[in-house]
């Protein structure tokens, strides 16, 4: 018994030092060679918060399905504003369980903004410019079970509440196990003279698909598992399915048409939390969300019916289409073109927060190289697509995991005795690969993606407002005109809000005199105005980006004009002038 | 003095020892406030307190509990079935039959032994409380602070009394651009003006109101809120504000989802409000959604499947294919093809759900006949996208029914007592050999006075009855049934009835006369037009006896539920130690387990058969899902098992909605 415990003890600080590299104090700055488990990460944000107690605050926003606390950390310079007042930047991470490098971009933006104030002049402009929103964790319960419990990189993904995937009457009782105890779910191989596959002659670690008539060598079973329930199907109900990214509002279907709905929106108590944090935050006006993988700058829409307005693609694209320069190997689109989705978070932002979103899928395919420019592979045509299928690119991670990794992606094939398919191989990549990189790749990668965080806060909307014209036009009658300037990429409010009432408009208000009529200029040289009917001292309007607009009152009496802006994204402004 | 104390102990503990003694009767002669709501239920909870408990699932924006009695709470291992009435907030008569099905229940033991009841009889509140403010208008939204305009300010521009009678009407003043006449049928009714017959438009017509907020529109931006009774996601209405932003976004409709999620006992659902799936089945026809008798399979799966991607399938020709393309022991159902596929969610009701909904109905209609109750109202109103009663159709998967209360009765057309003339009541009590002996003129005179369709010959029917494949009766059905002709300048049928209902039950006061009166910006305007909640609140003394009458059908109803049962078991000896094992499941209840939209949307909890022993399965497992079963109808699963003993196996069915059933089979016996 004593050894036993030994063992576990002994297996579990091995599992520690492989995830952590080597166990280290967490200080500011923040390392990123590193990746951080659910504890960490809350440990690192306190540091962060402790280094910065002017700067941050570090708020628990909920709690998950298990009771752990999801932590937000506010990045706010309060000598130039209050939060509310600037334009929000929103960005989280890790809302799928086995997206944990999503979790570390969020702790670099914020160890950057924080470490880099006052040295770095872009930076410092950012930080005083805009409010910064940072939740890395969203699905604190799937991180937390991705580093202690034995997983494949592609699972842990859910929020923890149990379904009844197989429609058995028993929940989550299926999930693959491990068997050879090394922390990761990797896959079962058996000798099988019918089977459909053989050795590679290259690299024995990899099975080929035979050609017809071809003789087999081996049949591929599966992930590392047992038939727990005795359904005979192996791993079929494991935790879950619930997916954090199809239980939000906006265009919700239940699971029978959207796997992994959830029973009803927000039915996730986590996420619901989130919703309410963000609604309490009108500010917002960017938001990122980071997932892996494959490299990819997703913007709504998520389904074929709704079509977005020019004006938002247009803004969308400022930052889509340089985030692509800034990220090697990823491609700009919108989330529909990589499939269809309903209840996603980045729809739910748009659509009902009137937040312009994007979803980062880090890392690339194709990022684990080994090969000089002569032996670079050629890409294969006609591939199925699927990473793994594709033996040449197989072939070349291994060697990438052998000479650059030292063996840490990939777990030889061992033999193993399995309960009932008796003699097996066990073995594949590890849990901390394939969608995650190496330690020593994720600075980089951090780093990069980062900076396109940056790059939209650097262009969320800067409103300047000046009295163009004072003139009088009559007896006690002035004619008061005014213009407002963006001068970044990202509108006051997107067009999509503005069309369906999602928010309240910006408004142009006029105090201090009587307003006889006032509206929008359509053309100042030919002297085109729009009146508006009603209360003309109070004018609703959004300033396009890059762009400007133009106002025209006509003002009764003496005195001091007072003109205000107010945005609930941008920038308010006050002005006056004297009659 | 100390003997004083001690009789007042005495007479304390004598009250609290007969708690029914001591309480008020609850009657139903008022609409109850939502105080008073709360008040009874907790009486009710109160007098039977071993077989209920009240539990408070929500707050309303407005700050008043939402709750749901539980009556069965002793029950373990029983279906239950879900009440929930005026989830709309302006149909108090639901509030106060929910009231009354409760009392129903427990005024008598026998539906409440198999089953357990969850009744909600106020799910949004903070409307419910327009029935009783001062100044109505119908309201059917909560307090949840929703900015309508988006302007500088919520609520800031609701309806306005301008005439002070304490209800919100219409206005209807002179325009040149206005598009309404006054009806030359009936003065208080305003139509369209018919360009085609060279009329033009001397009226508009506007809520009562005036521009509060000075913006150039009337009343849009009024109080509240979310109307509940929209606000759940099955063709949630995201285009209207007043569903809310999203489904469940104010907490009683949250909430809700998640206490009957939580609770998969639950196998039936009635709701209380102004949809009748009782009476008339839920409609159908909606585009757009998945059609399963017409599949076509995508080009990667029609590959796999070995079927032709140009053609249609049916779904039972799909799951065909994927059996003979797949095989194996699994049960392929229309939700795994439909998933698979990706033919996205149902919208109209599953042909075989249908059948029951269609046979229900004509039952009902039959049960009130026989309790003098005139069924010859309007229509209910068809269930509203985003209604609870849909969302408990087509995603929990069972079978929902909703009945109105209340509608007003329709006019009888007023019938030229013609010597000779047949009325359809009379041609229905016919027996074929009558009608036809009737003779071809007369029968021509029957079908034109009484609007049948041109196909409909003296002839052709004439020889269909003769043939018997046609009845009087069925005919007469038919007619009924088909759409009456509006006349041209005719009212419309609800306007007729709701004008006769106010003239003859309310003294004319169902509608408020039009009367001139200063509008700010208008001047001089008229207000009038029919009373909010018209429509579906009777007399309060009518109340108890359309509850009465109506309610009791829910009880009958409740007992069509499906019940799974074993039936019987076989065994038979191969030889060598190995037997056949097969056991017959029966449904003992009407109703399938689950329904069409059930097995469709794989939500109702499944029914799984266990065998533990110690024997070997040679085909078949431990554990297995009995799959779907029809109502009055036996299935039989099949194992192939060895065992060297004479062992007794325990075979079980586990269902979180039957319970559990046990039943011990001797092998080898």
């Amino acid at each position: 018994m004593k050894r036993y415990i030994f063992f576990i003890l002994f297996t579990a600080i091995f599992q520690l030092g492989y995830a952590s590299g080597v166990k280290s104090k967490i200080e500011v700055p923040l390392r990123f060679d590193r990746y951080y488990n659910y504890e960490e990460v809350t440990e690192a944000l306190k540091v962060l918060h402790n280094a910065y107690p002017e700067m941050t605050h570090l708020d628990v926003i909920g709690k998950s399905e298990e009771g752990r606390e999801i932590y937000a950390l506010t990045i706010n310079n309060k000598k130039t504003g209050e939060e509310l007042s600037k334009p929000g930047v929103y960005v989280d991470g890790n809302i799928h369980g086995n997206e944990i490098q999503a979790g570390e971009v969020c702790l670099y933006y914020a160890n950057m903004l924080l470490t880099k104030y006052g040295e770095n002049e872009k930076i410092s402009k950012i930080v005083d410019k805009n409010v910064h929103y940072i939740i890395p964790v969203v699905n604190v319960d799937g991180r937390a079970h991705f580093f202690d419990d034995a997983h494949t990189m592609h699972s842990s993904r859910s929020i923890r509440v149990p379904k009844d995937d197989d429609n058995d009457g028993l929940f989550d009782e299926d999930a693959p196990n491990d068997l050879d105890g090394d922390g990761s779910i990797t896959q079962m191989r058996i000798k099988d003279p019918y089977g459909q596959y053989k050795l590679d002659p290259d690299d024995s670690r990899i099975l080929v698909r035979c050609k017809p008539g071809e003789k087999g060598e081996y049949s591929l079973i599966g992930s590392e598992g047992i038939d727990d329930d005795g359904d005979g199907r192996l791993n079929e109900d494991a935790e879950g399915y619930l997916d954090p990214n199809r239980n939000w509002g906006y265009d919700w279907e239940p699971p029978y048409v959207q796997r992994g709905a959830g029973n009803f929106p927000f039915s996730g108590v986590g996420l619901k939390a989130i919703n309410e944090w963000i609604t309490k935050r009108p500010n917002i006006i960017i938001g990122f969300a980071f997932h892996n993988n494959g490299g990819m700058w997703l913007r709504p829409p998520a389904d074929n019916k709704t079509r977005i307005p020019a004006a938002d693609i247009a803004a969308f694209d400022v930052i889509g289409k340089n985030a692509k320069k800034i990220t090697p190997g990823y491609v700009y689109m919108p989330s529909v073109d990589l499939y269809p989705t309903f209840g996603d978070f980045d729809s739910h932002l748009y659509f009902i927060h009137g937040i312009f979103s994007f979803v980062g899928e880090l890392y690339p395919d194709g990022a684990e190289t080994y090969h000089d420019d002569e032996t670079k592979p050629k890409k294969e045509s006609e591939g199925s697509g699927y990473r793994g299928d594709n033996t040449e690119e197989t072939r070349e991670r291994l060697k990438f995991n052998d000479n650059i990794t030292q063996g840490e992606l990939y777990k030889d094939w061992k033999p193993y005795k399995h309960p009932v398919y008796g003699d097996i191989e066990i073995g594949g990549w590890v849990k901390m690969s394939s969608r995650l990189p190496h330690p020593f790749m994720l600075n980089e990668l951090v780093h990069r993606n980062a900076s396109v965080v940056l790059l939209a806060a650097e262009n969320t909307p800067e409103i300047s407002m000046e009295i163009i014209d004072v003139k009088k036009v009559g007896n006690n009658l002035n004619r008061i005109r005014v213009r407002l300037v963006n001068k970044n990429g990202l509108p006051s409010m997107a067009k999509e809000s503005e069309i369906n009432k999602t928010h309240r408009q910006d408004i142009l208000k006029i105090t201090g005199g009587k307003v006889v009529a006032g509206g929008k200029i359509n053309d100042i040289r030919l002297d085109k105005v729009s009146y508006k009917e009603k209360k003309p001292e109070i004018q609703f309007l959004s300033i396009p980006s890059y762009g400007n607009v133009e106002y025209q009152f006509l003002v009764e009496g003496k005195g001091e004009i007072k003109i205000n802006y107010e945005s609930l994204k941008a920038n308010n402004l006050e002005t006056s002038v004297k009659l | 003095m100390k003997k004083l104390r001690y009789f007042c102990i005495a007479c304390c503990l004598w009250i609290l020892g007969m708690p029914l003694f001591a309480q008020p009767l609850i009657s139903f002669d008022k609409y109850h406030t939502t105080t008073e709501v709360q008040q009874m239920l907790k009486k009710l909870q109160q007098s039977e307190p071993v077989k209920t408990q009240l539990h408070t699932i929500a707050t309303s924006p407005g700050g008043t509990p939402v709750s749901v009695l539980e009556i069965g709470k002793n029950l373990e291992d029983v279906p239950a079935i879900f009440v929930g009435a005026n989830f709309e907030g302006n149909v108090p008569i639901s509030t106060e039959g929910a009231l009354a099905f409760a009392k129903m229940l427990l005024d008598s033991a026998k539906y409440t032994e198999k089953i357990k009841w969850y009744v909600m009889p106020l799910p949004n509140p903070d409307a419910a409380k327009g029935y009783f403010e001062g100044i109505k208008f119908g309201r059917s939204v909560n307090d949840f602070e929703v900015n309508n305009d988006m302007d500088d300010l919520p609520n800031e521009d609701g309806p306005d009394d301008l005439n002070g009678d304490g209800i919100i009407t219409q206005m209807r003043y002179k325009d040149l651009e206005g598009s309404f006449v006054i009806s030359g049928k009936d003065s208080r009714i305003m139509t369209k003006a018919d360009k085609e017959k060279g009329e033009r438009g001397e009226y508009k017509i506007m809520e009562e109101g005036i521009d509060n907020d000075g913006d150039g529109k009337y009343n849009e931006d009024g109080i509240g809120g979310i109307n509940i009774g929209i606000s759940f996601p099955h063709l949630f209405p995201f285009e209207k504000k007043e569903a809310g932003k999203w489904a469940g976004q104010s907490p009683e409709s949250y909430e809700i989802m998640r206490f009957i999620f939580d609770r998969p006992n639950i196998a039936m659902v009635y709701t209380l409000g102004s949809s009748g799936f009782c009476i008339v089945p839920p409609k159908g026809g909606r585009k757009g959604g998945a059609n399963l008798s017409n599949i076509k399979i995508p080009g990667r799966y029609a590959r796999m499947l070995n079927a032709d991607p140009q053609k249609s399938y049916s779904m039972d020709e799909v799951i065909a294919l994927v059996k003979e393309n797949f095989g194996g022991e699994m049960e392929i159902t229309p939700s795994m093809i439909a998933g698979m596929l990706g033919l996205g969610a149902a919208v109209n009701p599953l042909d075989e759900d249908l059948k029951f909904y269609t046979k229900f109905s004509e039952d009902y209609k039959e049960y009130l006949k026989g309790k003098n109750f005139n069924t010859e109202r309007l229509d209910p109103t068809p269930a509203k996208d985003g209604s609870f009663e849909l969302w408990a159709y087509y995603h929990l998967g069972v079978p929902s029914f909703s009945m109105n209360l209340f509608t007003v009765p329709k006019v009888k057309e007023e019938k030229k007592a013609v010597e000779g003339e047949l009325s359809l009541d009379d041609v229905e009590k016919m027996s074929a050999k009558e009608f036809t002996a009737l003779g071809e003129e007369k029968i021509n005179a029957f079908l034109k006075a009484n609007n049948a369709p041109d196909r409909f010959s003296a002839k052709g029917i004439s020889d269909m009855m003769s043939s018997g494949k046609f009845t009087p009766k069925q005919m007469v059905e038919m007619m009924k049934k088909m759409p009456k002709p509006k006349k041209e300048g005719e009212l419309s049928e609800k306007d007729k009835a709701l004008l006769a209902w106010s003239d003859s039950e309310w003294d004319g006061k169902g509608f408020v006369a039009w009367e001139t009166v200063k509008h700010p910006e208008y001047g001089e305007i008229e207000v009038g037009g029919f009373v909010p909640y018209i429509e579906s609140t009777p007399k309060p003394e009518a109340i108890d006896s359309l509850l009465q009458k109506q309610l009791p059908w829910l009880l009958q109803l409740s007992e069509k539920i499906p019940s799974v049962l074993f039936a019987d078991e076989k065994i038979t000896d191969l030889g060598g130690g190995v037997y056949k094992l097969e056991i017959y499941i029966e449904n003992k209840g009407y109703l399938s387990y689950p329904i069409a939209m059930g097995e469709r949307n794989s939500q109702p909890a499944p029914v799984v058969i266990t065998l533990d022993g110690e024997v070997d399965f040679l085909e078949g497992i431990s554990r297995t899902p009995l799959g779907s079963i029809g109502g009055n109808q036996v299935k039989k699963l099949t194992w192939l098992i060895k065992t060297d003993k004479k062992p007794t196996i325990t075979a079980k069915i586990e269902s979180a909605v039957f319970g559990t059933d046990v039943k011990q089979i001797k092998i080898g016996g």
